[in-house]
This record gives C-alpha cells, structure tokens and sequence, in this order.
C-alpha cells in the first residue's frame, strides 16, 4: 500500500454520520410525538443514539489525531476554520433572539401596557444573582486563559488546576442560574417576556451546559497526557467556544437583564 | 408643554457637548413628521411613542395629535386611549397638563372618536 503523497487526512469511512443523521430524525420527530401523543419513545431512542453518536465520533476524532498523526499542520488548519465558523454560526443563531427581544421590547404592544417591562412583570434584580454570575463567567474566562499559558508553558498540574477551576465555574453559574429558573416569579408562559427571557437564557444555559462537556473531556484528555505544548487544539477550540458563551451572557445581561428591567 | 426652571442658566456654564442643540420647534417638527408617515406600521408607532415617552417632557398637543391620528390609520383605539394615560402620567405632578391637553386636543378626539379614559372611567385604579 503507498503513503499518500500529501498532508490531508483522507477519513476512512465511519457510519457515526449516518446515525448522527438518524439520531437528528428521531429527536426531531420524537419530540413533536412527545408533544402530541405523550410518548417519549421516539425522543428517547433519539436521544441515546445522539450520545451514542457523539461519544464514538469525537472518540475516533481523538484516536486519528493524538494517536495515529492526521492532525498535520494544515489539516489543524482546517480544524480551526471549521471551529471558527460553526461559532459564527452559532452567534447568528442567537442573534435570531435578541432580534425578537428587542423587537417586542422596543415597541411593547397594548396587550402588554404598552410598556417594557410589561404591566405585572416583576422582574428579577439585575444586580443581584445575574451580576453574581456575570462575574463568575468572567471569572471562567481568566481561569480558561490561565490553564491555556500553562499548557503552552508545559506546567501539567497549573494546566490541571486551572482547568478544573473553570469547570467548577461553569457548574456554579449552571447552579445558580437553575436557582434563579426555580425562584422566579414569572415562567415561560407569561406572555412575550416570558417567552423571550426564558428562550435565549435557556438557549445560553444549553450551551454552557455543552461548553463545560467540552472542557471537561479537555481535563480529562490533559490528565491523560494528550495535549503537548504545542498542539492541543481540541482544548483551543472548547477556549474558544467557552469564551462565546461569556459574550452572549454579556449580552445577555446588558440587554435582557439590565436594560430590559 | 417643557416644565420651564425658574431660572435661566448663564450661557458659559451650559452642558452641551459639540453639535447644534435642536430648538423646541425643530423637536415637535420632527416628532409630528415621524407620526405622519403615511404607511406608518404598528411596531413604529409603539417605537416612537415609547421613545417619546422616555424623555424629560410632556408631548406638545400637535405631536399628540400626529400621534392620535397614526392610531386611527393603524386602527388602534387601545394604544389612541394609552397615548392619553400616558402623557397625564408624564405630567408628573403639574395637574394643569393634562386638563390643557385634552382640551387642546378635544377636536381631533371627537373627530376620530376617542374616549378619554376619564369618559371609560378606567382612571380610577
């Protein structure tokens, strides 16, 4: 058999798409069963075949370039653009709910009392537990930046420590902001404030939630020696991800929170 | 109707940063334009009068008027008898305002058919 005479990682097939795919169907159409016919079977078997999915993938991802080389420079090249722009992507979609935000709230409707917040809305003190988690998700920007240097730095047990402190971070905001979902006095079903807060904070929730997954394989993957000084993309990209997350609270906070009260 | 100090600061000690400062006249101008559109849609009328309603003023009767007259396009009683609520709101605690509002504005309000909220007896809490 010939070495390829390029520096390209050619995958060799894999059927993970396909049941990513399948996975992607039964979430889908499961959930709109669910709210229909009050069977969770189809949303369920979507659910285990996603995680299923999810784990094998990345794991294959892991074992072609930690262990078995693809990861070449220019194939990392790669790996970066398409982290860059499925984070764009992802600020698009979110956009989407900032566009309804301000557009129900600059110009509230009578059924609302023509103001914002709307008649009866009481809303939750800004500078309170949202400033509180403000500054623990800051808090996680630094940590993440510090366990960066310390793995380019070759500093294994800082990398270890400062790694773990940004989880636990993560763990704390999704704690409180749980805490706060819990105490509030309104829910998702009190009118278009209702649906808007509760619509893009939970949306964020979700994908701080991911974003602590993903670092969280990172520890994992730093304690097992994976990551070397010079390449260690995976745990660039779970940074990069992790620090769009606190860009969107910041908006988040300021818009909805802040302004929006 | 701007709820005039009593006194007038001395010109050296005015707080305006760089730029030409907008006359009363060219406020109301602006504001009477912006409710005239004539495909003036529902979320710009509740934009423009949230925003009006956010300044340090009370809306002078023309402006109300504009804006009265752009519900009647939209087909907006609700938000035509809001604007009312709000603007006695805006006086704040000069109860002149509001009875010299409706009383300028008491031709247009027979000619589009408006009901103060005084007529609802929906000013009582």
């Amino acid at each position: 058999m010939a070495h390829q005479a390029h520096a390209y990682h050619m995958v060799d097939p894999s059927p993970w798409p396909l049941t990513g795919a399948v996975a992607a169907l039964l979430l889908t159409s499961g959930t709109a069963i669910w709210m229909h016919f009050n069977s969770m079977s189809l949303m369920s078997l979507g659910m285990i075949l996603l995680l299923l999915t999810i784990y094998q993938w990345w794991r294959d991802i892991i074992r072609e370039g930690t262990f078995q080389g693809h990861h070449t420079p220019p194939v990392q090249k790669g790996l970066r653009y398409g982290m860059i722009l499925f984070i764009t992507s992802e600020v698009f979609f979110f956009l989407g709910f900032f566009w309804a935000f301000y557009h129900s709230s600059l110009a509230p409707t009578p059924e609302l009392g023509g103001c914002w917040p709307p008649t009866g809305i009481t809303t939750l003190d800004p500078f309170e537990v949202p400033l509180l988690n403000t500054a623990v998700l800051l808090a996680s920007g630094v940590t993440v930046t510090w366990a960066h240097h310390s793995i380019m730095e070759g500093q294994r047990k800082q990398a270890i420590q400062s790694l773990t402190l940004t989880i636990l971070l993560g763990f704390y905001f999704t704690f409180l902001q749980g805490m706060e979902y819990y105490e509030a006095p309104f829910t998702i079903a009190d009118g278009v404030y209702g649906s808007t807060f509760f619509v893009a904070t939970g949306f964020h929730g979700l994908h701080v939630i991911i974003g602590s997954s993903f670092l969280a394989v990172c520890l994992l993957r730093q304690v097992q020696f994976h990551f070397t000084s010079k390449h260690h993309f995976g745990f660039e990209a779970a940074a990069w991800y992790w620090h769009f997350v606190d860009v969107v609270w910041l908006f988040l906070y300021i818009s909805i929170y802040w302004w929006g009260s | 109707v701007r709820t005039r100090p009593g006194y007038a600061a001395p010109v050296a000690s005015r707080c305006y940063s760089h730029g030409k400062v907008e006359t009363d006249e060219e406020f109301n101008a602006r504001w009477v334009t912006y409710f005239s559109k004539p495909d003036i849609d529902g979320w710009e009328l509740r934009k423009g009068m949230n925003t009006l309603i956010g300044y340090d003023l009370v809306p002078e009767p023309k402006v109300l008027d504009s804006a009265l007259r752009a519900c009647r396009r939209l087909n907006d009683l609700a938000s035509a008898i809001r604007i009312l609520e709000a603007v006695k709101d805006k006086a704040g605690p000069h109860k002149d305002i509001y009875p010299y509002l409706i009383q300028e504005l008491q031709p247009t309000l027979a000619e589009l058919g408006i009901s103060t909220p005084e007529e609802l007896g929906i000013d009582k809490s």
